[in-house]
């Protein structure tokens, strides 16, 4: 099979971006008037809306509720027509139920729960339009869909991907570079504490390009949680500039 | 950064189409890649010369046809758009676009890849309703329109395409970019370039009758890949490198696996593939994908001597045991490189031509099939040899076609049959380039070559401190190695130094040199001539350890234990010598032997002085021998081969007079040397591999497998010997017998091979021959290229041990196992094209004589190997390996008479593994192994292949005039060569005299100094012969053997 040629002899990459450069970001917050915080996030081609509920009580059995912390409460789910071709996407399936226990444990990490005790925080993504790094679409649009809902966190969580070719660490990943071969490393990070909220990469590749991987993966989270920052400061001021009113 | 997107419709895995929508970012910095660029871009690595009248910039449809013309070294600036090269990527596949990476890469090509679909203004998005191919002319005029303005418009742009309504709309929309077809574009602006535009005509007639044919089918479909891949990997298909039978081509070919990953066990050996119609358009050297038969088609191996060539005689042969029988049922990878071929002989052309322009010409490797070209030549290149190369192979058939390339020469002349030999095995020997020799150093009389003072202050200097003298064969001009032995202070510790020419000094990394030798990978001899890896510059003269001049070296120094001769240091280095002789290997050997012959370098001293020199001379040789032999003997110890020294042994302890008869048989000082070069072998080998554990260059050996040795055995049995395997050792005192022993056992053991260390586990380091667990190539830089690799690992390891960390990246693993790859390939080709180049001579020389009168073409031989109709004979008047038939086309056998004549009659053949019998009314006859026979030698001509020679029995006696012959059986060849080379010589004299009558004397004599001369020959043959002996490389070629 003739693989793709991931990054071209001149230093492109198949859609023209230079290895270390990110895709377009867009986002925006409070898109929804009834969900404590919401966002809209796009990395590229990918979509995702992040809706936030909470704190609140404990709903269901009191029993899964901790005396001195919030729980939190992921949930992942992919559109119906996400991905190329249509596919029913049933809830509960292995994939996004793993997807979702890795956006619990990554928020976990940064989301200020001692704060509120016997209490529940639920996040609600979903993939709108999938074209490569759905976690990390996730995790940027949940940060911001938080940072809506006011809950205090330690620090933005950015995630991002990073893939290896040709020797060179390649800086978030679009559809065809995930799948065209190679490894794909996500990484969610607090960008000001540099600390890893997670990492996850279920390939092989050897240690010695661990390092130049986890950098390139680390620069591109920090670049995004600029991008992030810039947004979180412009809805605000649109917000106090309406209340003014 | 503009982000757009790229609507795309693929195929899904499913079959069905898929709408894609990928994003495309543009931008207004794209590096142009051409010198003249005003804008400031940044531009690293190739720049299009900005000299040139114009730049070119091809559409995809010309990159996609037309590659081959643009791969003349002479078209330059040309401008490859990203456009075309993915377009001729998706249409050609990946082999094409390697292809045009390589020719993007290599310095050499005036051409650069503009990334145009990147850049904002050179980008236009797809329109509705517009075809591809035509959104891809469009979008590389716009980039060549793009780079005529990025250019500021200093040179015109010259677009050409294949599409005449291209050439109609676009040529007058912008003046200084020019729109024109291909044809247009050779003719008006190279039109020197001939075999361009002969290379174009061909190509595009075959593009034209391509798209007229039948539907017929002659063959199965090939699979799809995915389905290839899945079955591969569940086992239902295997896969392997096809191998045809040379000398069954119709219908025998085999399938060697790759890897040993195959877990049926039943299937250890190759798979048989029987006729064309199984093996289903695979051409020698695919790699395929196989299916297994059931087992009740399974077919055996055919044993019998196939009798003349082309002749179908199925059902009548004698088959051994069944074996796994299997069809092609896809290609994974095409292996077609370019082909030799000769034209039809008239009265076939005819028949041939009434159908259509399509003519089958015929190759010249026996193993490739038929190959149909379209051409209007076909009369006038009636007996000459044509390069051909091959285009498709569609299941609808029956032959693969594909188009003329070049002509290389009438068939039968000598430089035409080289250059065939040369082609057939895929080697490229351009002379050096001007801008190659232009990077040398000079040395000439006017400006002397001198050593730089700031080289002196960073090596070591040894030019006072050591005696350093060279051993090589009389008259070698590149001497890369030499040797130094002294006596440390003290007494206690022996100093032994080998140093090696400095190549790496004179050859930076990547440059022209450098690339030209990567692709050379080795210095190609031939029967006649050689073909050197460096300019002569370098190799015979700058880099050459010439006595009483400084030259830079590479050095290994072990410290000794002047007792136990244990190794107490090593130190590896740059040094700067001196050598103070360059003896030969009859001199120093007689030196040692206490007969007091003339040291050239020493003739001129007083007598005192002479003496005094001559003993510290006499010293180190004995010293160095006395290490030698202790060296040796602990190889030995760890079970070493050797299958070069026995003969010589055996021949001493029996018969003193043999040696004085064979004078190039090794001497003692052969093995000394040898021994010091494979000891700093090894020892580079431990240092590279210990500082770059994943990425060092070795040299292993694998340990031969069992079976490969069971005709051996049972050959040796025969006379009653055992061998085994595991201690191999060879000796028995009858000549001609042990060296064909000696012959099979190279034959049986597998080839020594260059590898990095990244790609193979520890264990398979060792090298079996030599009986050490690291070797490598490090000793003669001037003709191996792996060796200038090694140099540069060991320099790169001794500058990351000083300063600890590496100032330049080193190849990685995956590149330098490439590069072993790569060079264990030329290697064997080298090894090829000089036995096929020798055999040329053996015909050549033959060619003249008439067999019935002359005496020369008769000879006696010995009985090898036993086949089904006949048997394998070997020469050693004239090193010749051949067939001898016992039964003709008819059926008769061979029966004896008086006086051992043989004549034809009916009879029956028996054949045994040690014996064949042949029974007729006169009587029964058995033929041994060993046996000695006196045959014919005969010409054999063919057309289209190599010519090849017959042999026939006369009779089943030793030939009478080979035992009163006393004269040394290495000598057969050399003078073969001498007399071709003089004849042809001779004959081009004569047409050269026939054009110019008058010719001065003076012209004449220069002429003739010209040519190779004996001497030359001679030289290069025991040199090879030495090489061999030193390291076993007669592993790879048993003509080594038969020749030394």
């Amino acid at each position: 099979m003739a693989g793709l040629e991931l990054l071209s002899d001149q230093g492109y990459r198949l859609d023209g971006r230079k290895a270390s450069e990110l895709r377009k970001v867009q986002a925006r917050m409070g898109v929804f008037g009834q969900a404590d915080g919401s966002a809209y996030m796009e990395q590229g081609n990918t979509k995702a809306l992040a809706v936030v509920y909470g704190p609140h009580e404990v709903r269901g059995s009191r029993s899964k509720s901790l005396h001195d912390r919030a729980v939190i409460n992921c949930q992942y789910s992919m559109a119906t027509f996400s991905t190329a071709e249509r596919k029913r996407r049933p809830h509960g399936d292995r994939k996004s139920s793993e997807m979702s226990l890795h956006l619990k444990q990554t928020f976990e990490a940064a989301v200020l729960t001692q704060l509120y005790p016997r209490s529940q925080i639920d996040i609600y993504v979903k993939i709108l339009q999938s074209d490569g790094g759905n976690y990390s679409a996730c995790v940027n649009a949940a940060t911001l869909a938080l940072v809506d809902a006011g809950i205090p966190m330690r620090d933005y969580v950015c995630a991002c991907t990073a893939g290896f070719a040709e020797g060179t660490a390649l800086a978030d990943l679009c559809h065809a570079e995930e799948t065209g071969g190679g490894t794909a490393l996500s990484l969610a990070l607090l960008p000001r504490s540099q600390s890893i909220a997670l990492v996850q990469m279920d390939a092989r590749l050897h240690q010695d390009h661990l390092d130049t991987l986890m950098e390139a993966a680390m620069e591109a989270c920090k670049g995004l949680s600029k991008v992030l920052d810039s947004v979180v400061r412009q809805h605000l001021q649109e917000v106090s500039v309406l209340s003014r009113d | 950064m503009i982000k757009t997107e790229k609507v795309l419709h693929l195929k899904s895995s499913r079959g069905r189409k898929v709408r894609v929508v990928r994003e495309l970012y543009l931008r207004e910095q794209v590096a142009c890649g051409s010198a003249l660029c005003q804008a400031g871009c940044e531009n690293d690595g190739k720049l299009l010369s900005g000299d040139v009248t114009h730049y070119v910039v091809p559409d995809a449809g010309v990159v996609r046809d037309f590659l081959e013309i643009l791969e003349f070294r002479e078209l330059c600036g040309i401008v490859f758009t990203q456009t075309a090269c993915q377009a001729a990527q998706h249409a050609r596949g990946r082999r094409h676009y390697n292809r045009l990476r390589g020719l993007l890469k290599d310095p050499r090509h005036d051409c650069v890849l503009f990334a145009n679909e990147f850049q904002q203004y050179s980008y236009c998005p797809r329109e509705k309703g517009e075809t591809q191919e035509q959104w891809h002319t469009r979008c590389v005029y716009h980039a060549a329109v793009w780079y005529y303005n990025h250019l500021a418009g200093l040179t015109p742009v010259v677009m050409i395409t294949e599409d005449q309504n291209t050439i109609k709309t676009c040529s007058s929309l912008n003046s200084g970019v020019y729109v024109i077809s291909t044809n247009e574009y050779l003719e008006s602006f190279w039109p020197d370039l001939q075999a361009a535009r002969e290379l174009y005509a061909s190509i595009a007639q075959t593009l034209q009758e391509r798209e007229s044919e039948g539907v017929e089918k002659e063959y199965p479909e090939h699979l799809p890949a995915d389905v290839l891949e899945a079955g591969i990997k569940s086992g239902r298909y295997i896969q392997g490198m096809l191998n045809v039978n040379k000398h069954r081509a119709q219908n025998e070919a085999f399938v060697r696996f790759e890897g040993s990953t195959n877990k049926n066990t039943e299937l250890n050996s190759d798979v048989l593939i029987s006729g064309m119609k199984h093996r289903n358009r695979a051409i020698q050297g695919d790699s395929v994908a196989v299916e297994l038969l059931p087992r009740s088609e399974w077919k055996g191996r055919t044993t019998a001597l196939a009798a003349g060539q082309g002749e179908e005689r199925a059902g009548e042969d004698a088959q051994s045991q069944l074996m796994p029988t299997g069809r092609v049922v896809g290609i994974l990878q095409r292996n077609w490189r370019d082909y030799v071929v000769t034209f039809p002989p008239r009265e076939e052309l005819q028949s041939q031509s009434r159908n259509s322009q399509k003519i089958l010409v015929i190759p010249w490797d026996y193993r490739i099939p038929k190959i149909r070209i379209s051409t209007q030549q076909a009369e006038t290149l009636q007996d000459h040899r044509v390069i051909v190369r091959v285009d498709s192979w569609e299941s609808t058939s029956l032959y693969p076609s594909g188009h003329s390339v070049r002509v290389l020469g009438k068939a039968g002349e000598l430089e035409t049959e080289i250059q065939t030999i040369l082609l057939e095995n895929s080697i490229h020997v351009a002379p050096f380039s001007e801008a190659q020799l232009r990077e040398m150093s000079l040395n000439s009389k006017e400006h002397p070559w001198q050593v730089d003072p700031a080289e002196v202050s960073s090596r070591r200097d040894l030019r006072d401190t050591h005696l350093v003298f060279s051993i090589d064969p009389l008259g070698c001009e590149d001497v890369d190695d030499t040797l130094s032995i002294r006596t440390l202070p003290g007494g206690k510790h022996l100093e032994l130094g080998v140093h090696i020419a400095d190549v790496t000094h004179f050859v930076k990394e990547g440059s022209l040199t450098d690339l030209e030798a990567r692709s050379r990978a080795t210095t190609y001899y031939l029967a006649d001539r050689r073909y050197d890896m460096l300019p002569a510059v370098l190799s015979a003269d700058l880099c050459s350890l010439l006595r009483r001049v400084d030259r830079y070296a590479m050095s290994v120094l072990w410290e000794l234990d002047a007792e136990s001769l244990a190794v107490c240091n090593v130190w590896y280095g740059r040094t700067l010598i001196h050598s103070s002789y360059q003896l030969h290997y009859e001199l120093a050997q007689s030196l040692l032997n206490g007969e007091g012959p003339e040291v050239p370098e020493l003739a001129q001293l007083e007598s005192s002085e002479q003496d005094r020199k001559l003993a510290e001379l006499l010293h180190a040789l004995e010293t160095l021998t006395r290490v030698a032999r202790h060296l040796r003997a602990q190889r030995d110890w760890g079970g070493a081969l050797e299958l070069e020294g026995v003969e010589v042994r055996a021949q001493l302890d029996k018969d003193k007079n043999i040696v004085a008869l064979v004078p190039k048989e090794p001497l003692e000082v052969h093995e000394t040397v040898a021994e010091c070069m494979i000891y700093a072998n090894h020892w580079v080998a431990r240092k590279i591999q210990e500082r770059f554990p994943h990425q060092a260059l070795l040299r292993h050996h694998p340990p031969p497998k069992q079976e490969f040795f069971n005709q051996l055995i049972d050959s040796a049995k025969s006379r009653g010997f055992t061998i085994d395997t595991r201690c191999l050792c060879l000796s028995y005192a009858h000549l001609c017998c042990n060296r064909l022993l000696r012959m099979m056992a190279t034959q049986a053991m597998s080839n020594a091979l260059y590898f990095s260390t990244g790609s193979c586990p520890e264990e398979e380091y060792y090298h079996y021959g030599l009986a050490l667990d690291r070797y490598t190539h490090f000793t003669s830089p001037i003709r191996r290229y792996a060796d200038i690799i090694v140099h540069r690992l060991l320099m790169a390891a001794l500058q990351s041990e000083k300063e600890d960390c590496l100032h330049k990246t080193l190849a990685s693993n995956k590149e330098l196992e490439e590069m072993a790859q790569q060079i264990n390939n030329k290697n064997r080709a080298a090894q090829h094209i000089q036995k096929q180049s020798i055999e040329l001579f053996q015909y050549l020389y033959f060619r003249d004589k008439d067999p019935l009168t002359d005496e020369r073409c008769v000879a006696d031989a010995i009985i090898y190997t036993i086949r089904a109709n006949g048997m394998l004979v070997f020469i050693p008047q004239y090193s010749l390996k051949g067939a001898v038939y016992l039964k003709n086309r008819e059926g008769q056998v061979v029966s004896i008479e008086d006086e051992g004549r043989c004549t034809w009659q009916a009879g029956t053949l028996q054949r045994h593994p040690d014996r064949i019998s042949t029974c007729t009314t006169a009587g029964t006859h058995i033929f041994h192994l060993f046996d000695h026979v006196t045959v014919r030698i005969s010409v054999e001509p063919s057309r289209c292949h190599a010519n090849s020679l017959s042999l026939e029995l006369i009779s089943n006696r030793p030939h009478a005039a080979a035992r009163s012959e006393s004269r040394p059986t290495g000598r057969g060849h050399s003078e073969l060569v001498q007399e071709v080379v003089r004849r042809e010589e001779a004959s081009q004299q004569a047409v050269q005299e026939k054009k110019r009558p008058k010719l001065s004397r003076e012209d004449r004599e220069f002429r003739q100094s010209k040519k190779p001369n004996l001497y030359s020959l001679l030289q290069e043959i025991s040199e090879l012969a030495l090489l061999d002996s030193s390291e076993l490389n007669s592993f790879q070629n048993p003509k080594y053997s038969i020749f030394s």
